[in-house]
């Protein structure tokens, strides 16, 4: 017990003591822990309920068990790009991290003394956030509903407590290799293999969707005059297989562009780009991996939209009024835009992380004479190639989805949703280059100056 | 440097074979280049002096067209005496006192400007130095030119360091001085 | 006397970082195809004054003539070209983009000039030759030696053929033999190709490969003569 409060006491000052960027990767990491509980909450309240309840929020389309599971599964999904952004949040100032950590390693701490500090720092962060949005949502759960069940009170309890532990325990993965090799890490040349992060990521999702999986079996009890599990379980199934499909193919391509770009590049921005990528494709894998799920789940549900919206406006006879499904949709549109704000973020908060990582030899390629154009054309490359033929194939899954729904339901094919994809290109290419400031204020020759 | 005895660097050159003294004299000088160069005279007297002690002995003469000379070579107790002083350690830096600091005690003692004093003397081992790093960067510099240039450049170097580290304390030190 | 005039010419120099004063009135020439050792104790200003001569930082006060220019006068842009036309810099360490090949490395300021990627790396490759390091030309930068990285580096900092090259403790992470290599090879190329060298270091040994030397004390340039 002392030995904890002495390692507690030791993780404070290390945090208090340290930088800028430090204090912004606690800042950002308290609000996607905020965020995860917050989505993770409202879906355990809703699933604690069982049967038909009358709901004073969303038209009615929580009173039934079916259209509730779709409405969790909805929740939970968006806990997807929130793991993404904490992954980047966990990028920034890593570099300055390690080098501490394996410094108290040098300095005699045991691996074990290391990794507990280490998951005490993510895990006071995330037990932040979750503190914060749990106050909020039981306040705003109590105006809503009298009496909250015993089940309820015990699933919140559980969300509460589940992120910081979970957050400690993804910081300490995330330490393996500081722990094993203090040196290697103190005197760290070239970027690693950068995979365990984009590992624990895939772990997440992998979660969420057996989670989500067992709250569609769960709660969504097969009506026999209404569509049961079937088609969410089909639909996610696609999602899933081209979401992890997107993850794997973004770090190929940026391998492959990469490998085909270098010997090829005729300008100095592409090369330095091509060559960026080969080196180290899968910190590029990480950073899109989210994107492209987005795509895929947003192309695919605005044909959905198109064609449902077609549906209910030119049937007569609907069981319930047509606001009913309309609400539906909308919140759905809702959840995805929110997810593409926090995943375009992370985009951002990543893009800038890796220029503050490599601020001397920015500093020196712009004292060398290098112009800043050609660093930020660079930049912007980094993003724009590995995305390309990755967005291409997410956006075809996310057609699939939509023009196969429209086929099967006898309805012209939307083909305008091809265009999302497009959009979406569009907004990863202005978050990266929200980071151009940055670049500018980065190659300052303070930084020359001996570290 | 340290003061070498000239007596072994004689026997040393003989161990190769006989020769005679304008030989050994163009030799020393080819192998020690920036060495103080051998006087004709300081050879002969030394050799002389190897002879009386039974080190070397005379060959015989050797006229080759030109004037005579007389060839020597080194004896057996001469080869013995010569290994036993190749592996003999050279004592390190057995007294401490050097010039330098001599003349700034002594320019504190008689009210002169040491400080004055350690900046010329420093701007004089620079010039050597600049001396000696361009003879063993010229191109073509064989490499017994650059070690015995490295050897100097690093004993001027030392000098150097010594005299920045006593100007930044000149005025402990001449508190020091004038209170003994 | 009819002196020429100087290539490079700093006068009264000031620069402060926040509130710790750098420079206090340094002055100093660069004559065409010399090599000039800038040396002083650490915190004497040596670096700042290399940032202010490269035109990396512009002083607070006092200006730094080049060829005729006054480089206050020039944008931000105009700086940079001249950087990368005129200056070659090399740095103790960490210039060389660490996803590069050696040999795009030293290939990347002709590319930023404009010349063809093929044609480019066949120049880089004779002065890695130059250099002595043309057996490492596939190897990145953390993959050699500390000595082959500056080897590598000095030759992307001559590979345009620049008028002055700044080395800022070029030899301040090597042992003393790679020291020595770097040195030779930067001074040989210096000479031969009548390239100026503002070289910083606070080894004696180092700016003994010098013409001259000019020594800084607290931000400004100690005085040749001390007279009491």
């Amino acid at each position: 017990m002392n030995s904890l409060r002495s390692d507690l006491r030791l993780a404070w000052e290390l945090t208090r003591g340290s930088d800028r960027g430090e204090w912004w990767r606690v800042a950002l990491t308290v609000t996607g822990a905020a965020l995860a509980t917050g989505f993770a909450l409202a879906a355990v309240a809703l699933a604690s309920l069982r049967g038909g309840h009358q709901v004073p929020v969303a038209a009615g389309l929580l009173d039934e068990p079916g259209t509730r599971s779709g409405v969790i599964v909805g929740l939970l999904l968006l806990l997807v790009p929130v793991l993404g952004f904490l992954g980047q949040c966990a990028r920034i100032g890593a570099v300055h991290r390690d080098r501490r950590l394996a410094g108290l390693r040098l300095a005699g701490a045991t691996p074990w003394q290391v990794r507990r500090i280490a998951a005490l720092e993510t895990g006071l962060a995330c037990l932040l956030g979750s503190a914060v949005a749990t106050v909020l949502s039981v306040l705003l759960l109590l105006r809503q509903w009298d009496r909250p069940t015993a089940l309820a009170w015990v699933g919140i309890a559980l969300v509460a407590v589940a992120v910081p532990v979970l957050g400690a325990v993804a910081g300490a993965l995330a330490l393996r290799r500081v722990v094993a090799s203090p040196l290697g890490w103190v005197r760290r040349i070239g970027p690693g293999s950068g995979r365990g992060p984009g590992l624990l990521f895939l772990a997440g999702v992998l979660l969420v969707a057996v989670l989500a999986l067992l709250t569609v079996v769960t709660t969504s009890t097969a009506a026999p005059d209404r569509p049961n599990g079937r088609v969410p379980l089909t639909v996610m199934g696609v999602v899933l297989v081209v979401g992890a499909g997107a993850v794997w193919l973004s770090g190929a391509t940026a391998k492959a562009t990469g490998r085909v770009l270098a010997p090829r590049a005729r300008s100095a921005a592409t090369l330095i780009a091509a060559e960026r990528l080969r080196e180290d494709p899968w910190s590029a894998a990480r950073t899109h991996a989210a994107v492209l799920l987005v795509t895929v789940v947003g192309t695919g549900f605005l044909g959905i939209r198109q064609v449902l919206s077609d549906v209910v406006h030119s049937t007569r006879h609907l069981a319930e009024p047509a606001s009913y499904y309309t609400t539906g949709l909308d919140l759905t549109g809702a959840a995805i835009a929110i997810a593409f704000a926090i995943t375009l973020s992370g985009l951002a908060v990543g893009t800038a992380e890796s220029l503050a990582t490599r601020r001397r030899g920015l500093a020196a390629q712009a004292a060398a004479g290098v112009p800043h154009t050609v660093l930020g054309r660079a930049l912007l490359l980094e993003t724009a190639l590995p995305l390309a033929p990755a967005m291409l194939l997410s956006g075809l899954g996310g057609m699939t989805i939509g023009t196969g729904y429209a086929v099967l339901s006898g309805r012209p094919a939307p083909w305008a949703i091809a265009l999302v994809p497009v959009a979406v290109y569009a907004a990863c290419l202005l978050a990266a280059a929200t980071s151009l400031p940055l670049l500018r204020r980065s190659v300052r020759p303070g930084e020359l100056r001996y570290a | 440097m340290i003061a070498m005895s000239t007596r072994h660097l004689l026997l040393g050159l003989l161990a190769t074979g006989p020769s005679h003294g304008y030989d050994l004299k163009r030799r020393h000088d080819e192998r020690f280049p920036q060495a103080r160069p051998l006087a004709y005279g300081q050879v002969y007297t030394t050799l002389q002096r190897l002879v009386r002690d039974g080190l070397a002995e005379i060959e015989g003469t050797d006229s080759d067209g030109g004037p005579e000379r007389t060839m020597y070579r080194a004896t057996e107790e001469g080869a013995r005496e010569l290994s036993r002083w190749a592996g003999e350690i050279a004592p390190p830096a057995p007294f401490v006192a050097n010039e330098i600091f001599a003349k700034v005690v002594v320019a504190i003692l008689s009210g002169g400007d040491p400080a004055g004093y350690l900046s010329a003397q420093r701007a004089a081992h620079m010039e050597r130095m600049r001396e000696l790093t361009a003879l063993k960067a010229a191109k073509g510099a064989d490499l017994a030119t650059v070690l015995s240039a490295d050897y100097a450049l690093n004993h001027l170097d030392a000098d150097l360091r010594w005299m920045s580290t006593t100007a930044a304390r000149l005025t402990t030190l001449t508190a020091e001085v004038d209170a003994a | 006397m009819n002196r020429p005039v100087p290539l490079l010419t700093a006068g009264g120099l000031t620069k402060a970082h926040g509130r710790t004063p750098a420079l206090r009135g340094a002055s100093v020439e660069l004559h065409t195809g010399e090599i000039l050792a800038v040396t002083g104790a650490s915190g004497s200003g040596k670096s700042t004054l290399l940032h202010c001569l490269a035109g990396i930082v512009r002083p607070d006060e006092g200006s730094v003539t080049y060829d005729g220019r006054r480089l206050a006068d020039l944008p931000e842009q105009r700086l940079s070209e001249l950087r990368r036309t005129e200056f070659g810099v090399v740095f103790q360490f960490g210039q060389l983009i660490p996803e590069l090949t050696a040999l795009d490395n030293v290939a990347l300021p002709l590319l930023l000039a404009g010349t063809d990627r093929a044609r480019a790396r066949a120049l880089a490759g004779e002065w890695l030759e130059r250099f002595g390091v043309r057996g490492q030309q596939d190897l990145r930068p953390g993959e050699m030696s500390g000595g082959q990285a500056q080897r590598t580096a000095l030759a992307r900092a001559l590979v345009t053929g620049p008028r002055v090259v700044f080395a800022d403790e070029p030899t301040g992470a090597l042992d003393s033999l790679s020291g020595e290599q770097v040195m030779t090879a930067l001074v040989h190329t210096a000479r031969e190709s009548g390239t100026a060298v503002l070289l910083i270091t606070h080894d004696a040994q180092v700016a003994a490969y010098a013409d001259r030397e000019v020594q800084l004390r607290d931000g400004a340039v100690v005085p040749l003569e001390v007279t009491a």
